[in-house]
């Protein structure tokens, strides 16, 4: 022990890392953790380890370091982080975000120098004349922040020093974090600029506003400050706020927030009251009323900004006096905040900011629903449980402990605010601003968050605080808003005047609430949740007036649907002399008819248009536009649906506007008749054991699935024997039919051979024999080869495979020379038992997946279609990408289920390129099937074998080691490129859908940069079978021999099933030049081959008769080196696409060394 | 190029002479690919197939040249008897030479190796003297190569086979397959036989690789055995019995807690590395 001490101190100075024996090091790093010795160097602590490329290793420990005899402060803090938190590794994690968001000392530094300029300057405001209250013209070098708006006002008003001016808010609480670190300063106006009666009439906002300007056009003169700007308080325009930001590079790093506040008692709180009138109406509307003494509407909202103002010093005490009560409340909030952060919900207009956060865990802890030993964790955890569970809309809470007499009781502020929240004081609502809907997006994220939190499975750090959840990839529908100053009509249909008059003219926040009741209740039972984004906080120069109302972004209203009825084109009423239909009529109007139904009920309904799934999605669109427009005279023009601009590119029939969901119904039905028909055969040597679909269409995620055709004979050749269509050269490519595969196991027999060459002619003898049956008793078109038979119904292709569930073992079996049968895996067996087991199970699987979400197939298929245009296809192959786009459905956290395609496809795209690959598996619990156990095992043999698994690993039930699907592809290469490209392709793609500015073409996103190969091949647009299905629609067309119109169900010649010269031409290519050179393709459409020559194919290589292939042979002296014969390669890529070659291209010189 | 040649043939080490070869002969301006030979030899190889005085070893085959293209390529150096095309050099594949063309597994179309072999032994010196700047030309009006689309309409068109031929090709298979095993239970019925005791009850031993051992025994069922044994042994012990099996496992306990914290530490100091803790 003495020896290792001396250790220990060297490392500390001399002696440099590698040089350390490793167990000194551990115990090092064992002892850091005790917290008896602290790492001086911090880059040091990095380094014992974490490897260098970042990749997880497992961990060794020597067996003295795992058994020595423990201390007593380690097993406490072991057993704390086992007890506590679900490990340790939550807790450390927690310590990591925290010291993260903190702020640092140098911040501080900057922080309180800044002030304390700021605040020095501020005493020393000159003090001007008295004069009007709406005369600016003192005001040189500023605006007012305000809409001077009536513009009669009455009152005297002069500038004069603060009375005082002090650090408010977060900052002094210590809960501000990073990042937009923003000050709270709070200037308090002197009691002889205000005058006791200017609550009413917006004149005390008025002389706060323009003290405001006040101090802007004084503090111009201050060399420290940088720049300057207006901004206004949670969206309000009558609490306008000056930003200041330093001088010089430190200028984005902190923000000055001046506020401009009355003396803390200069008002009476009693004079708020929600139900009292500070604004009078004759005032507001310059019309003067007849009938007087009334006191004319309450104005709630305009009394809680007012007495807001007199209370920033009183609630920062109040929090102090909290916080030093218990040691953990700063990081609590912090936490919250930055939850609250990622769901947007800290800022803008009726927010959840940090100073509610703050308010909530006093309350929390005021009353001991929180201990005050607790730790940030647990805060953080009870804060969640708190919002989940309680429903502030019905049962508000209140601060304040023994509130004055004069103060409003809970059911008043109900009466009067949509959520409550009372301060300490008893007077003021904190949560005025919020709407309904704020708050239950609250409490829906709140539950959520608790719900992934216990689940073991979900790195509930990572999904719930380092996720952002913009409101474009949480919610299925998003629907926007625009030209806002339309709202102003609707204020009037709505009469809406008082609340106008409350709200100080903004008629954004007057109507909003309306507007989301009204769609809330036409909506129904169609959407689980409704949500919209918070107007932002203005922010606009202080030399220039205030922005309009009208001018603000538009508003984002997020709907979570309910698949069940979301899409129902039905909207069925009470029934006609039911009291309630008159109130259905009023909420639909004309469209609301009465319609008798098939049970005999005649009842009110409105019926929508749409008959395929496409169509479907936008009946939501409608129902929003419709009541939008029969209630609050918003055209159909203002509202934009962000969700079905995706639909374009997996459109299979662009007539009747189909993304496939019909068409891949169909194929299963007729697969469904199939099966049935396969298993009632007779006659068969052996019965059938199972029928299984292994193809994609069959589980409803074929990119553009199979359609049946109805076929023009005379555009092919005939085969003499009347085998079946042959394609013709002179014609253009035939229609591309696709064979859907069939797997049919055979019941196991003492007569299967056990030889596999014997086996395959056996199970050419079934192949035979089915197809003869099929076509006796079905008279189906029936074609059968060694390997499968091809069944020609319904205008379908089906390839059904016989298998025999003991083939693998067959292939797998060896005899060793004693005569021991051993069982040796070989690449044969696995690709058999993919195809005859793995395929099929998967396929049924997911089929049982799309009957759960309804948008499962959509989902696959958008994110295929996005692979295969951006040549990734083959690469990530259509099982892994399945596998990927489930994972979705099946752990949406911090998410819920995709309920729409195109949100499902942007979370497709985030989870490819954000995904850590490299450090995780991928597991996807299929059915449940996988216990906790089960993942945490996964997990340790993924880390402690990690160079020999695949570079994408996607773990499943059936699958837990090998990861089947990624076995071979994508590459280290190919998989950095995919998700560049997703990364990309989202940005892109998220920025055109929520700014409506831009222009609108998603197709960007679809079309492949080419500017990377070094040469392309350009095919015939008429020799390419799935030209229709390209990204950009070719203006061309072309016959491709078959016929509009219903395909008969069977009989007829065989077609040409799976003849495809593009993927026979890049088989081709791939086979010769494979080693040499990368081909890139959309298999959609695409009429462009893409090759990059290998980064390594053009070093001259040593002649060797097994490195000779399309090489040509350079003498350098005595020794001859091989180098790939370019010119003639070319030669032979238009030699081998004879007929199929249009030109080539190339791009680089890169062959001319 | 430095050709070491014997007036124009190019040789170059190895003993390989690069002959050229050109697709068409419409095409004179077309690039050429480079073609090596050298007359086949062995050592280990006895195959008649491939006579070692008689037989071209062809190098760097492109795809589109099958066995009769390369006939008739290398019949302008005199009578080819047989032309073999594999993706290797080395023996020809045995196995596929009895089953049906139906049933054969599809090679890769790449470049290839052939031997080709002439009549006479002076054809392979003729090839070997051939000069480079003399391209041979794979397709030729008489003999033109299918490639691209005609090729593979063609290939479509082979592909459909009667059932019935199909049938007869199973058929054929079983029938040899049939007598094959048959011969095989019948051998090994004598051999049972052998073993048993003739009427004066000797009893014949032969030394047989397969031994006498009946059953047949299988890697699994060993497996089995063992893990049988395995567990009659656990059963057998006593768990938290002796006070220091109980101090056993709490030691257990505090090192897989150690681990684990060891582990999640790592994890953490990777995720800072990759400055993962930014929430935003």
């Amino acid at each position: 022990m003495k020896k290792k001490r001396k250790d220990l101190t060297l490392t500390e100075d001399t002696i440099p890392e590698t040089e350390v024996p490793e167990s000194s090091q551990k115990e090092e790093a064992m002892q850091k953790k005790t917290g008896k010795l602290r790492s001086k160097d911090p880059k040091r602590k990095a380094k014992d380890t974490v490897s260098d490329d970042g990749v997880l290793r497992p961990v060794k420990l020597s067996k003295k370091e795992l058994y020595k005899a423990p201390t007593v402060e380690e097993l406490n803090q072991l057993k704390e982080a086992e007890n506590l938190f679900h490990c340790s590794l939550l807790k450390m994690q927690m310590e990591e975000l925290l010291k993260e968001v903190a702020l640092s000392e140098h911040r501080k530094k900057l922080v309180d120098s800044f002030v304390q300029q700021v605040t020095e300057f501020l005493d020393c405001v000159p003090e001007s004349e008295v004069m009007e209250l709406n005369d600016v013209s003192w005001l040189s070098r500023v605006e007012v922040p305000f809409f001077l708006v009536p513009a009669a006002a009455t009152g005297k008003f002069h500038m004069e020093a603060p009375a005082s001016v002090s650090l408010v808010g977060s900052y002094p609480l210590g809960t501000c974090i990073k990042p937009r670190v923003c000050v709270d300063l709070a200037v308090i106006i002197p009691s002889s600029v205000l005058h006791p009666m200017d609550a009413i009439n917006q004149r005390y906002p008025r002389k706060r506003a323009l003290y405001l300007a006040g101090l802007a056009q004084h503090l111009s003169f201050l060399k420290a400050v940088g720049s300057m700007s207006y901004s206004c308080l949670h969206g309000n325009r009558l609490r306008p706020v000056l930003l200041v930001k330093p001088s010089g590079k430190d200028g984005d790093k902190v923000t000055l927030r001046i506020h401009a506040i009355p003396p803390p008692d200069f008002l009476k709180p009693s004079r708020f009251h929600p139900r009292k009138n500070n604004v009078k109406t004759e005032w507001f509307t310059g019309v003067a009323k007849e009938e007087q003494g009334a006191a004319g509407p309450a104005t709630p909202h305009y009394n809680s900004t007012v007495l807001g103002d007199h209370l920033p010093l009183s609630h920062l005490q109040f929090l102090s006096a909290v916080s030093a009560q218990c040691p953990a409340f700063r990081e609590g909030v912090a936490l919250l905040k930055v939850w609250l952060r990622h769901r947007e919900l800290d800022q803008g207009a009726g927010c959840f900011c940090g100073f509610h956060a703050s308010m909530l865990m006093a309350y929390l802890l005021s009353t001991h629903k929180v201990g005050k030993t607790m730790n940030a964790y647990q805060l953080f955890r009870n804060a969640l449980h708190f919002l989940a569970s309680t429903d502030l809309t019905e049962n508000g809470i209140t601060l304040a402990k023994n509130p004055d007499s004069k103060a409003p009781a809970l059911p008043e502020f109900h009466a009067a605010f949509s959520v409550v929240f009372v301060d300490p004081s008893g007077h003021l609502n904190l949560l005025a601003e919020m709407t309904t809907f704020t708050y239950k997006q609250i409490q829906h994220e709140a539950s959520l968050s608790l719900k992934f939190w216990d689940d073991p499975t979900v790195d509930g750090f990572q999904t719930l605080l380092m996720t952002p959840k913009s409101m474009i990839r949480t919610y299925d529908n998003v629907f926007q808003l625009g030209e806002l100053v339309k709202l102003q009509a609707s204020c009037k249909k709505l009469s809406l005047l008082n609340e106008l008059m409350d709200h100080s003219g903004n008629y954004v926040q007057t109507a909003l609430p309306f507007i989301l009741s009204l769609l809330k209740r036409g909506l129904g039972e169609r959407i689980h949740l409704l949500v919209h984004s918070l107007p932002p906080d203005p922010e606009w120069s202080v030399k220039s007036p205030p922005p309009k109302h009208k001018d603000q972004s538009p508003l984002n209203i997020g709907l979570l649907l309910n698949l069940e009825h979301a899409l129902s084109v039905l909207e069925r009423g009470p029934p006609a002399d039911n009291p309630k239909a008159a109130e259905f009529r009023q909420l639909w109007g004309s469209r609301s008819e009465l319609r008798r139904f098939q049970d005999g009920a005649i009842t009110e309904a409105v019926l929508w248009s749409g008959s395929s799934a496409c169509d479907k999605r936008l009946v939501l669109l409608e129902i929003i536009t419709h009541l939008l427009h029969l209630h609050a005279d918003i055209p159909h023009s203002c509202v934009r649906f962000v969700g079905g601009q995706l639909d374009d590119v997996i459109k299979v029939n662009k007539e009747l506007c189909t993304t496939g969901e019909e068409e891949s119904l169909k194929v299963v039905q007729s697969y469904d008749d199939l099966s049935r028909k396969l298993w009632q055969l007779e006659g068969l040597p052996l019965s059938i054991t199972s029928v299984q679909g292994a193809h994609q269409a069959l589980r409803y995620t074929q990119v553009f699935p199979p359609v049946p055709v109805r076929l023009d004979y005379s555009f092919f050749d005939r085969k003499k024997n009347h085998l079946g269509l042959v394609p013709r050269e002179d014609k253009p490519c035939p229609t591309y039919i696709t064979p859907i595969k069939v797997i049919v196991h055979m019941e196991g027999s003492g007569k299967w051979p056990s030889e596999q060459l014997a086996i395959r002619h056996i199970k050419a003898a079934f192949h035979i024999c089915l197809g003869e049956l099929l076509t006796k008793h079905h008279n189906y078109k029936c074609h059968a080869k060694p390997n499968y038979v091809d069944v020609w119904k319904d205008g379908l292709a089906f390839r059904v495979e016989v298998a025999y569930h003991r083939e693998p073992h067959i292939l797998r079996e060896s005899l060793t020379p004693e005569g021991m049968l051993i069982y040796r895996d070989n690449a044969e067996a696995q690709a058999l038992e993919l195809e005859t087991q793995h395929k099929p199970f998967l396929t049924s699987t997911l089929h049982g997946l799309q009957q759960q979400h309804g948008c499962f197939g959509a989902v696959c298929r958008l994110a295929k279609r996005w692979l295969a245009s951006q040549f990734l296809l083959e690469d990530v192959r259509e099982e892994a990408a399945d596998l990927i786009v489930a994972s979705l459905f099946l752990h949406p956290a911090p998410f819920t289920p995709p309920s729409s395609p195109q949100v499902g496809f942007l979370r497709f795209l985030h989870l490819l390129s954000s995904f850590d690959w490299k450090n995780n598996p991928l597991i996807v619990n299929l059915n449940g099937k996988l216990t906790v156990a089960d993942t945490t095992d996964i997990k340790n043999e993924f880390v402690s074998s990690r160079e020999s698994l695949p570079t994408m690993f996607i773990a499943s039930p059936n699958d837990k080691k090998v990861s089947i699907w990624t076995k071979k592809v994508p590459s280290v290469q190919m998989l950095q490129r995919a998700v560049m490209l997703a990364a990309e392709s989202l940005r892109v793609l998220e920025n055109q859908l929520i700014d409506s500015s831009q222009k609108q073409d998603v197709r960007v996103v679809f079309r492949p940069p080419l500017d990377a190969y070094d040469v392309l091949i350009h095919l015939i647009p008429q020799q390419v079978p799935l030209l229709a299905k390209a990204v950009d629609a070719p203006a061309l067309s072309f016959q491709q021999g078959t016929f509009k119109g219903e395909p008969a169900t069977s009989g007829g010649a065989l077609p040409v099933i799976d003849y495809n010269p593009v993927q026979l031409y890049l088989s081709e290519l791939r086979d010769a030049f494979g080693d040499l050179a990368l081909f890139f393709h959309d298999p959609f459409g695409g009429t462009v081959i893409a090759v990059l020559w290998k980064p390594n194919a053009f070093e001259p290589r040593p002649f060797k008769t097994s490195l000779m292939n399309a090489r040509r042979v350079e003498m350098n002296g005595d020794v001859a080196t091989v180098v790939p014969n370019v010119e003639a390669i070319l030669q032979d890529f238009r030699i081998i696409g004879e007929g199929l070659v249009k030109k080539l291209e190339l791009r680089t010189e890169k062959w001319v060394v | 190029m430095a050709p070491s040649a014997n007036k124009d043939a190019c040789v170059i080490p190895g003993g390989f002479t690069v002959l050229s070869l050109r697709f068409s002969e419409d095409d004179s301006a077309a690039a050429l690919h480079q073609v090596c030979v050298k007359e086949h030899r062995v050592r280990s190889e006895s195959n008649t197939h491939r006579p070692a005085d008689r037989t071209l070893f062809v190098l760097n085959v492109p795809p589109y040249c099958t066995q009769s293209v390369l006939s008739g390529v290398f019949s302008r150096f005199g009578v080819v008897e047989s032309v073999d095309v594999c993706v290797k050099p080395g023996a020809a594949d045995s196995s596929a030479s009895g089953v049906c063309e139906l049933f054969r597994v599809q090679e890769p179309q790449c470049f290839r190796v052939a031997y080709v072999v002439f009549r006479s032994a002076a054809s392979v010196n003729a090839a070997k003297r051939h000069p480079l700047h003399d391209p041979l030309i794979a397709s030729t009006a008489e003999r033109p190569v299918r490639t691209g689309l005609r090729k593979w309409i063609q290939q479509y068109s082979g592909s459909l086979v009667k059932a019935s031929s199909l049938q007869a090709a199973v058929d054929q298979f079983m029938e040899e397959f049939d007598t094959r095993k048959q011969q095989e239970a019948e051998r090994l019925q004598q051999e049972a036989e052998q073993q048993q005791e003739d009427e004066e009850g000797w009893v014949k031993v032969t030394k047989g690789s397969r031994g006498a051992k009946a059953r047949p025994h299988t890697e699994t069922a060993n497996q089995r055995t063992l893990q049988k044994e395995e567990k009659k042994k656990q059963r057998k012990e006593l768990l938290n019995f002796y006070s220091w099996q109980h101090r056993n496992t709490q030691r257990e306990h505090i090192a897989e807690l150690r681990k684990k914290f060891e582990e999640d530490k790592q994890r953490i100091a990777v995720l800072r590395a990759q400055r993962k803790f930014k929430p935003y």
